[in-house]
């Protein structure tokens, strides 16, 4: 005897009455609707460690982005009828077309029919929405007796109405030819009261099986057509109500996993059950609800079935109800309930000892230990203090995932906290996704910290520019992986001395540096990237003369940039032998015929670190009547670094441009208004009548060169008070 | 064609009333005239077995109106709420003329109301000269709604100072009304109830207290979905206002009444319909309501000053006076809007003419 139990995918009715003509029938053997390749998992679907939502992966080992999932809910049928068959202690396999052929073919080999038929049966019955008619006539039905025979009877009118319009195409063809051999594979192992849980729209196909040949000339076809692959893997993940929901995208995904799952839980009074989880879920967010409440929304709801001439009310009503007595005509609520409720927050657990890929287990003992999760339903945001041990740890574990491409957190500084203890992470919500990178960089070792080491070096190498290295030599340094670092630093050497390109070299340096500086606080050692800092240094300092000649604008301004950069990294090394080469380099600069901008830049920062004797001098020779115009308004922007602010706060500088254009003949001062004028046109209005009133009442400057007076007994007091500040901070731990 | 300037729903609709209740044959709760289902139909129109055809009363969705039906059917308050001219007063007026075919015992709420209007009130005539006495009583329309197991309308119920409000609370939960002077109580029958219609936007309201709040089922009628709806609402009821006025113009031309709905939405919306312009929003409502005044006003200048067909002048007037409430805002949302939209849009510079004729 065959039982076909047609089925529609996550519906708790169909769940009921799964388990419950089950147990009237009493097989011998079960087969269900699935991959075959994970008949050898089915066994930890009785473990106690197990609980669904969970899913089956499947994907290829060589290509893990080829794969596929199976979600099970408690309430899948597929999922009741699997415990059934381990509670009986009866054989289960699952039967379909094995995956080894499903991801042969090539993806966009024929559309898959898409006639829904029980939207056509859902339409007839007067329901625009086929979910609901089902719901109603089959989820919501407490009578399973015949049901399945009912279906079939449907089912299979309606196959012979939708294969005369138009013939299933090849895959569907094929993994109901594979379920029928399976069939036939059972009767002949002599099983005699066998059942099938199988999606209703392939039951009436499975009530032939006379002609074997002929569906064994179709599977065979099919390997010709496209070879089978031969590195199938499976594994059960934990899975998520929000996943299951459709909106998710993954397969066969429903509505309201929340709503059925009650419906699954509770056999009784299910409206006034659910009105009462709704009202305790509202209270919770400060809505005043009663009890009297909960009975006028049950009845309100079951009024409106009525009225629609439905023996129970379903979601619609329900949420038209607690919208009109709950909410007070307010939709805002729903949406939370949505959430919490019709959806639902529950996440699923797989036993440990399941197979799973080494570095999976790996993450997870990781997370374990350091107490965090990677299933979230929702963003969450991680505070990490790096002084804690832990803190460290979890911080060097996240950098790990990054450094693995398994994007759950994002490290965000926020502006001025560099070099600070904290870390602050952005968490987002779990996605299958993750599994699947994980299944990915399982190639790459079995620990996080070798597979993470092997990721570095591998971008390390792949890289080609010097700055995308020196990004990926940060990473390594934040996640501690010292077998990579001599790895990556290697790299940096090699590019760093290859590379002419002085560009490169200096948009690399600034972040060398902060890498240098601020990695400290991570116990880490960094000797090494200061070294390799100061050696690329020298090697701008050399190079830098001879890339600022024949620059074109664009080149200059691009350079100028950069110059900023480095500049005001150098004394984050704390080496003054480096900062004088680097101020020399500078004075070359400036004293050469560079380009005007940059030339006026070197000038200018010289000055701004104390070397003002050259630039009085380097200013009346920029500007020098021989000069053209044009080259001298280049120089002078250079050096005002187009900030006007300045010249107005720096009387000093002030002091340096009037003094040159006082001294300046009256002709040829009326030959350099043009220059002026174009150095200042790109200041801000306000900015230019500052400067004006600063021309006019030149006196300010003076003042400000009056001897300073200082009282000394003040002074000792505030001092005192300073030293204060500074013992405390060192004893909080300050760095 | 009857003399009256107004029929109720009751009246107007009588005939459609009938013929409803001939056909139905699902079960009515006590008192009711119709059963919940021919009560939808008779708001929300359809074409009954007989092939009768009922107007549709109210246009929007449908589910709605279910709620509402569903709500009095279990003896519960109803709570119309909305932004002016939303069809709030409309619907529970046809409620109550499907449900107890009395659509007239309604109290307006005022922000002087008193608690004699909710409850009872005296002939003091009489109450002098005879003492307490039932001849004496003045009943209010809620107080003969439950005596007769009727639907009593309150309109606009968070005027009503809210002290005066709590009334109810008494009436909704213990269905009764003591008189204490007389010594005795009105119990209600079956089929009474109320509806309420509330606008919580407006200013000035008083509102509800939580155990007030508690015995309403509360439904809020949206702002018209869609431009094609809005004109159907518009359309309606300018024709059904015509008819009940006398006005000889023709019927007014279908692109008239859509381009006065089309200013409506946008200037309520904030932008053009098609997303790409913003506007200045003026602080009038605009309502539907007040779309439906436009096009009648226009309507009868055609009928007596014009040549009968409603042209962009004779609309003019009146859309400028709808849209400009405010004499300094409005102006400038107005003569932008104008401006920015009116001008430029194809065909309508007919309209643009007459509106910059009035506006200068």
């Amino acid at each position: 005897m065959i039982t076909l139990l047609g089925i529609r995918h996550h519906g708790p009715g169909s769940a009921r009455s799964v388990r419950h003509a089950l147990h009237l029938t009493q097989p011998d053997c079960l087969l269900v609707e699935g991959p075959p390749e994970a008949d050898p998992l089915i066994s930890f679907t009785a473990d106690p460690a197990m609980t669904p939502p969970v899913a089956l992966l499947i994907y290829r080992e060589t290509q893990p982005t080829q794969a596929v999932f199976y979600p099970f809910a408690e309430f899948s049928p597929e999922w009741q009828a699997l415990r059934y068959a381990k509670d009986a202690g009866i054989p289960v396999h699952f039967v379909d077309l094995p995956l080894r052929q499903w991801f042969a073919l090539p993806t966009t080999d024929e559309t898959p029919s898409s006639a829904d038929p029980f939207a056509q049966i859902a339409a007839a019955a007067g329901y625009d929405d086929p979910e609901r008619w089902w719901d109603h006539v089959v989820e919501q039905r407490r009578d399973v007796r015949d049901l399945f025979l009912a279906i079939l009877e449907l089912m299979v009118a309606l196959r012979a109405e939708a294969d005369a319009h138009a013939p299933p195409d090849s895959l569907t063809r094929a993994r109901e030819a594979a379920m029928r051999t399976a069939l036939r594979r059972a009767q002949r192992e002599g099983f005699t009261n066998i059942a099938v849980v199988c999606g209703a729209w392939h039951a009436p196909a499975l009530l032939d099986l006379d002609n074997a040949q002929a569906d064994e000339r179709l599977i065979v076809e099919l390997s010709h057509r496209a070879r089978p692959v031969s590195d199938v893997r499976a594994a059960w993940i934990p899975w998520t109500y929000d996943r299951l929901a459709r909106h998710s995208g993954y397969g066969a995904g429903i509505d309201s996993p929340g709503w059925y799952e009650h419906l699954w839980n509770v056999e009784h009074d299910i409206v006034a059950h659910w009105m009462t989880r709704t009202a305790h879920v509202l209270r919770a967010e400060g809505l005043n609800l009663s009890p009297a409440h909960v009975i006028e929304a049950t009845r309100l709801s079951e009024a409106l079935a009525a009225l629609r001439g439905r023996s129970l009310p379903d979601l619609g009503e329900i949420e038209e109800a607690i919208q009109a007595v709950f909410c007070g005509g307010n939709d805002t609520p729903l949406r939370l309930i949505r959430k919490r409720l019709i959806i639902g927050q529950k996440i699923g657990s797989v036993p440990p000892d399941a197979p799973a890929p080494p570095l999976q287990r790996d993450i997870e003992a990781t997370l374990k230990r350091l107490r965090l999760t990677l299933y979230l339903n929702e963003p969450a945001v991680l505070e990490i203090d790096l002084r804690k041990p832990s803190g460290l740890e979890r911080s060097r574990f996240l950098h790990r995932l990054a450094l693995l491409g398994i994007a759950w957190g994002e490290a965000f500084t926020p502006p001025g906290a560099q070099g600070t203890f904290r870390e602050i992470w952005r968490l987002t919500d779990w996605a299958p996704e993750f599994v699947v990178r994980i299944i990915e960089a399982s190639r790459l070792g079995n620990t996080v910290e070798a597979a993470a080491a092997a990721s570095a070096r591998e971008q390390a190498l792949r890289a080609g520019r010097l700055p995308d290295v020196i990004e990926i030599l940060g990473v390594t340094l934040l996640a501690d992986l010292p077998d990579a670092l001599n790895d990556v630093l290697a790299r940096v050497e090699a590019l760093a001395s290859t590379t002419g390109d002085i560009a490169q070299l200096m948009q690399a340096l600034p972040g060398l540096i902060q890498t240098a500086r601020y990695s400290n606080v991570r116990k880490s050692d960094v000797t090494i990237v200061r070294t390799l800092a100061v050696e690329i240094l020298t090697r701008v300092c050399v190079g830098l003369p001879l890339a600022c000649m024949a620059l074109s604008d664009e080149a200059a301004k691009e350079l100028f940039e950069r110059l900023v950069a480095v500049h005001r990294h150098i004394p984050l090394l704390e080496d003054e032998a480096q900062t004088q080469t680097w101020r020399t380099t500078l004075a070359r600069l400036a004293d050469m015929p560079a380009h005007g901008l940059i030339q006026g830049l070197a000038t200018r920062l010289l000055h701004d670190e104390g070397e003002g004797s050259g630039t009085a001098i380097r200013m009346n020779r920029a500007l020098s009547p021989a000069v053209a115009p044009a080259t001298a308004a280049v120089w002078l922007e250079g050096f005002l670094s187009g900030d006007a602010l300045a010249l107005i706060h720096n009387p000093h500088l002030w002091r340096i441009l009037d003094d040159w254009l006082i001294s300046l003949p009256e002709p040829a001062f009326v030959a350099q208004l043009p220059i002026l004028r174009r150095a200042f046109q790109r200041f801000e209005p306000a900015a230019r009548r500052q400067l004006g009133e600063l021309a006019r009442n030149g006196p300010i400057i003076s003042m400000r060169e009056a001897p300073m007076q200082i009282d000394d007994a003040r002074a000792k007091r505030a001092l005192a008070l300073l030293r204060l500040i500074e013992q405390a901070e060192e004893a909080s731990g300050g760095r | 064609m009857t003399n009256l300037l107004r029929e109720h729903a009751e009246q107007a609709f009588a005939h459609e009333l009938a013929e409803l209740a001939a056909v139905d044959s699902r079960p009515r709760p006590p008192n009711w005239k119709l059963s919940p289902e021919a009560v939808v139909t008779y708001i929300m129109g359809g074409r009954l077995n007989n092939g009768f055809e009922i107007t549709p009363k109210y246009i929007g969705n449908r589910r709605l109106i279910e709620v509402a039906v569903a709500t009095l059917a279990t003896d519960r308050a109803l709570l119309l709420l909305g932004v002016p001219g939303t069809a709030k007063s409309w619907v529970s007026e046809h409620l109550a003329a499907a449900i107890s075919g009395d659509s007239t015992l309604l109290v307006q709420g005022t922000a002087g109301m008193s608690e004699e209007s909710l409850r009872y009130g005296w002939n003091y005539a009489r109450l002098i000269a005879e003492g307490p006495s039932e001849q004496a009583l003045v009943p209010s329309p809620i107080m003969i709604a439950m005596q007769t197991g009727r639907l009593a309308r309150i309109e606009e119920l968070t005027r009503i100072p809210a002290d005066v409000q709590d009334t109810l609370i008494s009436i909704l939960s213990e269905k009764s009304l003591a008189i204490p002077e007389l010594g005795r109580e009105v119990q209600a029958i079956k089929g009474f109830n109320i509806i309420a219609t509330a606008n919580d936007r407006d200013k000035g309201v008083n509102e509800m207290s939580a155990a007030l709040r508690r015995r309403f089922n509360t439904v809020v009628l949206p702002l018209p979905a869609t431009l094609e709806d809005e004109v159907a609402i518009v359309r309606q009821r300018v024709e059904a206002l015509g008819r009940a006025l006398e006005l000889p113009a023709e019927p007014p031309p279908l692109d008239e009444i859509r381009r006065i709905v089309t200013i409506f939405r946008e200037l309520r919306s904030g932008q053009t319909i098609d997303g790409k312009t913003r506007l200045k929003a003026p602080g009038a409502t605009l309502s539907a309501a007040e779309a439906i005044s436009v096009i009648t006003n226009g309507q009868a200048l055609a009928a007596h000053f014009g040549n009968g067909r409603l042209s962009a002048e004779d609309v003019a007037a009146g859309l400028i006076g709808a849209v400009v409430k405010d004499p300094v805002h409005d102006t400038v949302a107005w003569k932008e809007y104008l401006e920015i939209v009116v001008k430029a849009r194809d065909g309508w510079s007919d309209l643009y003419r007459a509106c910059r004729e009035l506006t200068d």
